[in-house]
């Protein structure tokens, strides 16, 4: 079955990002958004992360989510073995499911397995040529590939209003 | 009302006599709330956050509304109304009558008539004591010691509360020789029944206009569990149960039937003591006796060695419990009849006549195990074996009561409600008619406080647990410099992770079963840097302020155990109804449970603190968000080194100071 495959553009047309930092953390938050998302349709969701330290990141947001808004999570190695709603890794995935967000550079060579693939384009130039590379590469293995934006000026203050709760 | 408002405002009469008294809405709208549930004979829960003042908001009104109706009837004492305060333990019970009562009487220049009821076991019974003297045989030096100062006292005393005897260690050896228990009362053929400090306190209790007791004492008087009882309950118009969380579990004890063999190892002590010294001529008083003894200790000798629970049904279906129970009874029912033949020549022994009838009457509940709507258990401690038999629910004979009682009942604590609601506490004592009320805590949690579930823990029961909990603890402990308490669901791991410690930090370490629980906190505030390890149990009731408290470690979910004789019965009872056990018992239980110990670490708007808990379950399974949506909002993270530089932040400023 042909799988689908939709990346999030940020659009920053009003200049909102001041650095990239603060846009790596947009792109971190969008996709704890959007585990949140999947989690509530029933959907097992696995984020797929650049290393440890962006892992523990997801983690730490998504335990911060507002007690109406919990998404229960597992960092892979922890929890039992079949995993919780919502799993999350640098490494690869140990069980199947359905929903993969990745946040990594690269094309994770068992994007295939998913349903639902998740993935962004930054505005930071040189994050945006390998999410074009990443464009390319899950249309070469079949996939049927979507975009939608998503503006940066309507997700900064909801961010800012969870760093400083 | 007016007057309500006036007496909570910044110039009241309440600011006036506590230096640093403000206004809080939450203290106000609970006496208001309170105020209507006494005048309207309704009941009230109301769950005020740790520092909303909710002991003043239920005081003030309660003393009011006697204020009112002595004024409204000069010359009918009839009409005045009656107030009952219930509490949870004798920590509360004096803290309300020697300090918070005394200002409330102040505040209102009231002339209130105040009493103080404490359990039967906290005062002196003249006539044991005298017994003891005379048969108490070669004493050790502690002993003497001990009997010397209750001797001293004991002329000096105008109301027998072995409280006052503050030198007494808790746990001297002397207290069962000269307190009187339930069976070993003469009651109204006593010869110091004229002077007897417990009747005259009841006297006291029954004759006040608002008289303190404890949930024990309650529910013993409104069980009928002991005599002169019964008296209470009915006079009272207003009754008020602070700490009222722990009231299930104290209901559903009174409501049950026990039967010791302590009960039975007690009554042979007497028989044998009268065989000695009265009844010389009755031989076989010595031998049955003897016999009863001797089966009994061979009873508590098929269980196992460690103190345990378990279902007492199952055990019966096993022959040699089957034996062994059924010989209890046959030397039982020996003794019985010997002491029978000796009835009306001795007190004592009409006493003992009466044990042994009512012994039997146990026995008999306790064979019967093929009754509905009961569970069956049994504990065992080192010495004696405990059977049980307890109702699956006491909603229905609690409900009644309180239809029948025309008063105004408030059911009031910092920890009733689970995810918002009050369903859990209000079902399992029957309460759907009751208003409810959730007051939160004024404290800024998220400044305050953070809630740590560590990553990468190992399961509970993996092998290199204990090792992952002291590798997890070290830093924290140093970064709080001590001011710590882990606290543990089983003993095992508790004594791997205390020698553990004991090899790889210098700070003192402080481990429950080592010394008596108030000790244990005595040394805890004393020593500086100090390691409290107890059981999970080990909270309730503890109150530790300010910087000596900033960390608590629990290594797993509060959890009862689910071989929990009471905990079985009240699952099986929601799964009569068709409920769901876990949703409705054992999660509610657990979350009641994680917030006392949160309320346990931050006592006051300027109290700071980690509360770290190794169970990622928290964390990865849905049912975390109950736990999160009940506990106050603390600042959440999973990342060790954010709670240890807070834990150093606090250190560093209480050090400064």
């Amino acid at each position: 079955m042909q799988n689908q495959v939709l990346f999030y553009v940020l659009n920053d047309s009003e200049h909102t990002l001041t650095n990239s930092e603060v846009e790596q953390e947009l792109v971190l938050y969008c996709a704890c958004l959007q585990a949140a998302h999947y989690y509530r349709q029933h959907k097992k969701v696995f984020i797929y992360t650049q290393n440890q330290q962006q892992a523990h990141a997801i983690d730490e947001l998504l335990w911060r989510f507002d007690a109406d808004a919990f998404v229960p999570h597992n960092l892979l190695g922890e929890g039992t073995s079949y995993g919780s709603p919502v799993e999350i890794s640098w490494q690869a995935p140990k069980n199947r499911r359905a929903v993969l967000i990745n946040l990594s550079t690269i094309t994770p060579d068992f994007a295939g397995q998913f349903t639902q693939v998740i993935d962004f384009v930054p505005c930071d130039e040189a994050l945006k040529q390998l999410a074009r590379e990443r464009f390319r590469c899950y249309r070469q293995q079949g996939s049927q590939v979507n975009t939608e934006a998503l503006a940066v000026n309507k997700l900064l203050p909801l961010l800012n209003s969870k760093i400083t709760a | 009302m007016n007057s309500l408002k006036h007496f909570f405002s910044a110039k009241g009469a309440l600011a006036g006599i506590i230096s640093g008294y403000f206004p809080r809405q939450a203290q106000l709208d609970m006496a208001t709330e309170v105020t209507e549930a006494i005048e309207q004979q309704t009941s009230l829960i109301v769950e005020a956050g740790t520092g909303t003042g909710k002991t003043f908001a239920y005081l003030a009104p309660a003393v009011l509304a006697v204020e009112n109706s002595s004024n409204h009837s000069e010359h009918n004492q009839e009409n005045k109304k009656k107030v009952i305060v219930s509490t949870g333990t004798k920590n509360l019970q004096e803290q309300l009558f020697y300090k918070d009562l005394p200002i409330i009487r102040q505040a209102f220049a009231s002339n209130l008539q105040v009493a103080l009821l404490k359990g039967r076991a906290n005062y002196l019974c003249q006539y044991r004591l005298e017994l003891y003297q005379q048969t108490r045989g070669q004493l050790d030096a502690q002993s003497l010691t001990d009997l010397v100062k209750v001797k001293k006292w004991s002329t000096a005393t105008h109301t027998g509360d072995m409280g006052e005897l503050v030198d007494l260690a808790e746990d001297s050896s002397i207290y069962p020789f000269i307190t009187s228990t339930v069976d070993n009362c003469l009651a109204k053929d006593c010869p110091h029944l004229d002077g007897c400090y417990l009747v005259k306190a009841r006297k006291k209790a029954i004759e006040a206009d608002l008289v303190v007791i404890n949930h024990h004492l309650f529910f013993a008087d409104m069980a009928l569990k002991d005599t002169g009882f019964g008296e209470l309950i009915p006079q009272a118009d207003v009754i008020i149960f602070d700490e009222a969380h722990q009231l299930p579990d104290i209901a559903n004890e009174y409501f049950g039937e026990a039967f010791s063999t302590r009960q039975i190892v007690e009554l042979c002590h007497d028989v044998q003591q009268v065989y000695r010294t009265e009844l010389t001529d009755v031989k076989q008083l010595g031998k049955a006796a003897d016999k009863l003894l001797q089966t009994s200790q061979e009873f508590r000798l098929l269980f196992p060695y460690d103190p345990e629970r378990g279902n007492w049904r199952d055990k019966l279906k096993q022959a040699r419990f089957a034996q062994a129970f059924a010989d209890l009874q046959v030397d039982l029912d020996f003794l019985y009849q010997v002491i029978k033949l000796s009835v009306s020549r001795h007190e004592t022994i009409d006493n003992c006549f009466e044990r042994a009838v009512n012994l039997l009457a146990k026995y008999e509940i306790m064979s019967k195990v093929d009754d509905f709507g009961v569970s069956f258990w049994y504990e065992t401690t080192p010495r004696h074996v405990v059977l049980h038999q307890t109702p699956l629910t006491i909603a229905d004979k609690f409900s009644e009561a309180i239809t029948q009682a025309n008063a105004g009942w408030i059911f009031t604590s910092a920890t009733l409600s689970v995810d918002g609601g009050f369903e859990h506490f209000s079902r399992q004592l029957g309460l759907s008619q009751a208003k409810q009320l959730l007051l939160e805590s004024p404290f800024d949690y998220q400044q305050q406080s953070q809630l740590l579930v560590p990553r990468y823990l190992p399961p509970a029961n993996d092998y290199q647990r204990a090792h992952a909990l002291v590798d997890l603890a070290k830093p924290l402990i140093e970064a709080s410099s001590g001011a710590c308490f882990l606290l543990f669901t089983s003993y095992r791991v508790m004594n791997q992770v205390a020698n553990l410690l004991a090899e790889q930090i210098s700070n003192p370490l402080l481990v429950q079963g080592h010394m008596g629980k108030r000790k244990l906190l005595a040394e805890f505030v004393d020593q500086k840097q100090a390691v409290l390890l107890a059981t999970a149990s080990f909270w309730e009731g503890v109150d530790v302020r300010g910087d000596k408290l900033t960390c608590v470690i629990i290594d797993k979910l509060p959890f009862a155990s689910p071989d929990d004789p009471l905990l079985q019965a009240r699952c099986e009872d929601v799964k009569r109804q068709g409920g769901d056990a876990f949703q409705q018992v054992q999660l509610p239980q657990a979350v009641i449970a994680l917030k006392q110990g949160v309320g346990r670490l931050i006592r006051d708007v300027n109290d700071q603190g980690v509360m770290v808990i190794c169970d990622d379950r928290l964390v990865n399974r849905p049912y975390g968000q109950v736990f999160l949506k009940s506990l106050p909002s603390m600042k959440r993270t999973r990342d060790l080194e954010t709670s240890v530089s807070f834990l150093q932040n606090i250190t560093c400023a209480s050090q400064n100071t």
